[in-house]
């Protein structure tokens, strides 16, 4: 098998065919992973503490029967037993898969009935959790049927278990992780140890990583921006990585700032939401201590990107060292293991002002100045990285030419075989090699730009959320007419991502005096479901939603008829 | 219900809700409810932290901690401290 060697300007990763080999290759004695609570409780595992602590997990897994090629769900909360147990099942030649830990706000039942469908598409005979409270939670509330074991992850203790002795196989599925969804509906996406090494030599040779960088993160494990820029990067080519949990970060969002301050960490990812939330959450009489002069790449990713929360976020903190062009931005998706494209590493992202008519309208991107009337600015993506291909698609597939808008779809050499075991959705999307997104874009001057989503989907603080699981949990309640329901997201520019609004009829217009009561009811079942807070529920009497010819709810000319209604709704929508 | 509750809920009715007619009271819960979204904690942290002239580590609270007017100021008694 003969080394791969770095494709790019960044540095080289040896010799290694698997995730496996690589942890298996790291200088032990260098920092891997810290991990930052507060003050009084930061800890660091070098890369040879880490592998001890995996392979003590590998060891409980196989006690309890985990075998090669088994998926194993791991339901933990964000720290160093969820990270070794991840690296412990891929050391068995196991497939793990990260689900989001149910927090406060979560209805035990429903969570375990959406675990339940995710077990029994992965086939998974195990669940890891590491606390007496969520085994209590899935023991109680899985359903009897699933026939899966909840077991706990092992402590880290004084042992020295060998590392597996499993042959290395590049092409063996090295873990799953999931697309939007709820739990219940979320799509799996199994990638290779090969898949993930080269979208990784890929991502190192754009931004032309080399072994001084470091990271930072308070991404969650169950996305792909956390699991693989913030975690498997760092694995791979043995850079240290500090983090700290969402929960952590969201509550004290200036600790970021400080981490990247004393730490010098000089790689980040984020969402387009978060560098508004730094710019205005952040006490200024903190600034000055901040110094982020490391810092050479923020990466806007997940989120369309936005040229008003970048430019906030630069100016409140150039005092601080910030460079003018730390911020950069990337396309990506689970289904590519990361990204597709990255804008250039030694620049801003390109933008362009066009006319917004003309976009909306004929969905072509005229160029105008950019104080013209009626222009809007795009922010580029980036350029393809290596190994990648875009093209932007009218609705049967036909490419379209530079400066049009269709959907954006990708062929490259990272790409997912199909969503895991749902063949019927992987037909949907996969079409003759090409990955259909769902997204909005087009192609200029050799660099994408995202406009939105041709799916509907609403993209709150990083997070997806389909509208149809919205609507389902609407329409459950007695007093909705059952398939009235409609949620679509409206940009918030305080933000700087969407809100979700609902408009749902009511079976019998006396309801409309309890609208009180009902839209609580909605409230409180649509957060313990998705874990998501709705921004405005609008209760209309019957016959009010616009039906489509088949007679179901029509999502986007019911959502026009609520905001021709309440225009206060409309706070400077962006492009589409 | 003392001042200090009043001067919290009026601030979670008009600049994090953005609904004044909403009723509130201390034992309103908000985030379970999903009245409130964990962004918003942050601003009604740095509001607690004014209101109680207490500097109160984001760290050391968990967002159940803060899931009613009533735990809110619960938590600023346990783990805040007086401000310089």
């Amino acid at each position: 098998m003969p080394a791969r060697t770095d494709r790019g300007n960044g540095m080289s990763r040896t010799h290694v065919r698997t995730l496996v080999e690589a942890l298996a290759t790291a200088p032990p004695e260098r920092p891997f992973v810290t991990m930052w609570e507060d003050e009084d409780d930061v800890h660091t595992l070098t890369f040879g503490e880490f592998t001890r602590f995996a392979c003590l997990q590998a060891e409980q897994l196989r006690a309890h029967g985990l075998g090669s090629q088994d998926t194993v769900v791991l339901v933990m909360q964000q720290g160093f037993p969820l990270l070794a147990t991840f690296a412990g099942a891929m050391l068995l030649g196991a497939v793990p898969a990260i689900l989001a830990y149910p927090n406060f706000k979560t209805d035990p039942a429903k969570y375990s009935t959406g675990l339940s469908g995710v077990l029994a598409n992965l086939k998974a005979p195990i669940v890891v959790v590491q606390d007496e409270s969520t085994e209590t939670l899935l023991i109680d509330h899985l359903p009897r049927t699933s026939g899966t074991r909840i077991v706990r992850s092992a402590v880290l203790s004084s042992g020295r278990p060998p590392m597996p002795d499993i042959p290395p196989d590049p092409d063996r599925i090295a873990f799953i992780q999931h697309s939007a969804g709820t739990t219940g509906l979320q799509k799996g996406v199994a990638l290779s140890h090969a898949a993930v090494l080269t979208q990784l030599d890929h991502l190192v040779a754009a931004l032309r990583i080399t072994e001084s960088d470091s990271i930072y993160s308070w991404l969650p494990l169950y996305h792909d921006m956390g699991l693989i820029a913030c975690f498997m990067l760092p694995l791979a080519y043995h850079l240290p990585v500090v983090m700290q949990s969402p929960t952590n970060w969201v509550a004290q969002p200036g600790t970021m700032l400080q981490l990247l301050s004393e730490r010098r960490c000089t790689l980040a990812w984020v969402p387009n939401f978060a560098l508004q939330f730094l710019s205005r959450r952040v006490r200024p009489e903190d600034r000055a201590r901040f110094d982020l002069s490391a810092l050479r790449a923020l990466v806007n990713c997940s989120e369309p990107v936005r040229a008003q929360s970048i430019d906030e976020f630069v100016k409140t903190y150039e005092s601080c060292g910030l460079r003018s062009d730390a911020v950069k931005s990337s396309f990506a998706m689970a289904e590519n293991v990361f990204a597709v494209t990255q804008s250039d590493v030694d620049g801003t992202p390109r933008r362009v002002y066009v006319n917004r008519q003309q976009l909306l309208q004929n969905r072509v991107a005229v160029p105008v100045a950019p104080d013209a009337i009626g222009s809007a600015c795009l922010v580029s993506s980036g350029r393809c990285l290596a190994g990648q291909q875009v093209r932007i698609i009218d609705a049967v597939g036909r490419s379209l030419p530079d400066g049009e808008v269709g959907e954006i779809a990708i062929h490259t050499d990272c790409l997912f075989d199909g969503y895991y075991g749902r063949p019927d959705l992987t037909a949907q999307v996969l079409h003759d090699g090409w990955y259909w997104t769902g997204d909005l874009g087009l192609y200029m001057d050799g660099e994408l730009y995202v406009i939105g989503r041709s799916k509907d989907l609403i993209i709150v603080a990083g997070k997806n959320i389909h509208p149809q699981d919205v609507e389902h949990i609407v329409c459950q309640h007695p007093a909705i007419h059952d398939g009235r329901a409609v949620a679509f997201g409206v940009h918030n520019p305080d933000l700087g991502t969407e809100d979700i609004i609902v408009a749902a009829e009511v079976e019998n217009e006396n309801q409309l005096a309890d609208r009180v009561q009902i839209e609580r009811a909605l409230r409180d079942a649509i957060v313990a479901e998705l874990d998501v807070a709705v921004r405005s529920i609008f209760l209309k009497p019957p016959r009010w939603i616009v039906k489509s010819t088949a007679g179901k709810a029509a999502r986007s000319t019911t959502r026009q008829k609520l905001l021709d209604e309440h225009p206060e709704l409309r706070r400077d929508q962006p492009i589409a | 219900m003392s001042d200090q509750t009043q001067q919290m809920i009026d601030y979670i009715k008009s600049d994090v809700i953005r609904r004044p007619d909403i009723q509130i009271d201390e034992n309103t819960p908000l985030v379970s409810s999903g009245l409130i979204d964990s962004l918003a904690l942050v601003d009604i942290l740095m509001k607690l932290e004014d209101v109680t002239n207490k500097r109160i580590s984001a760290g050391k609270v968990q967002p159940k901690d803060m899931d009613t007017v009533g735990l809110m100021f619960a938590t600023a008694a346990k783990v805040g401290k007086p401000r310089k």
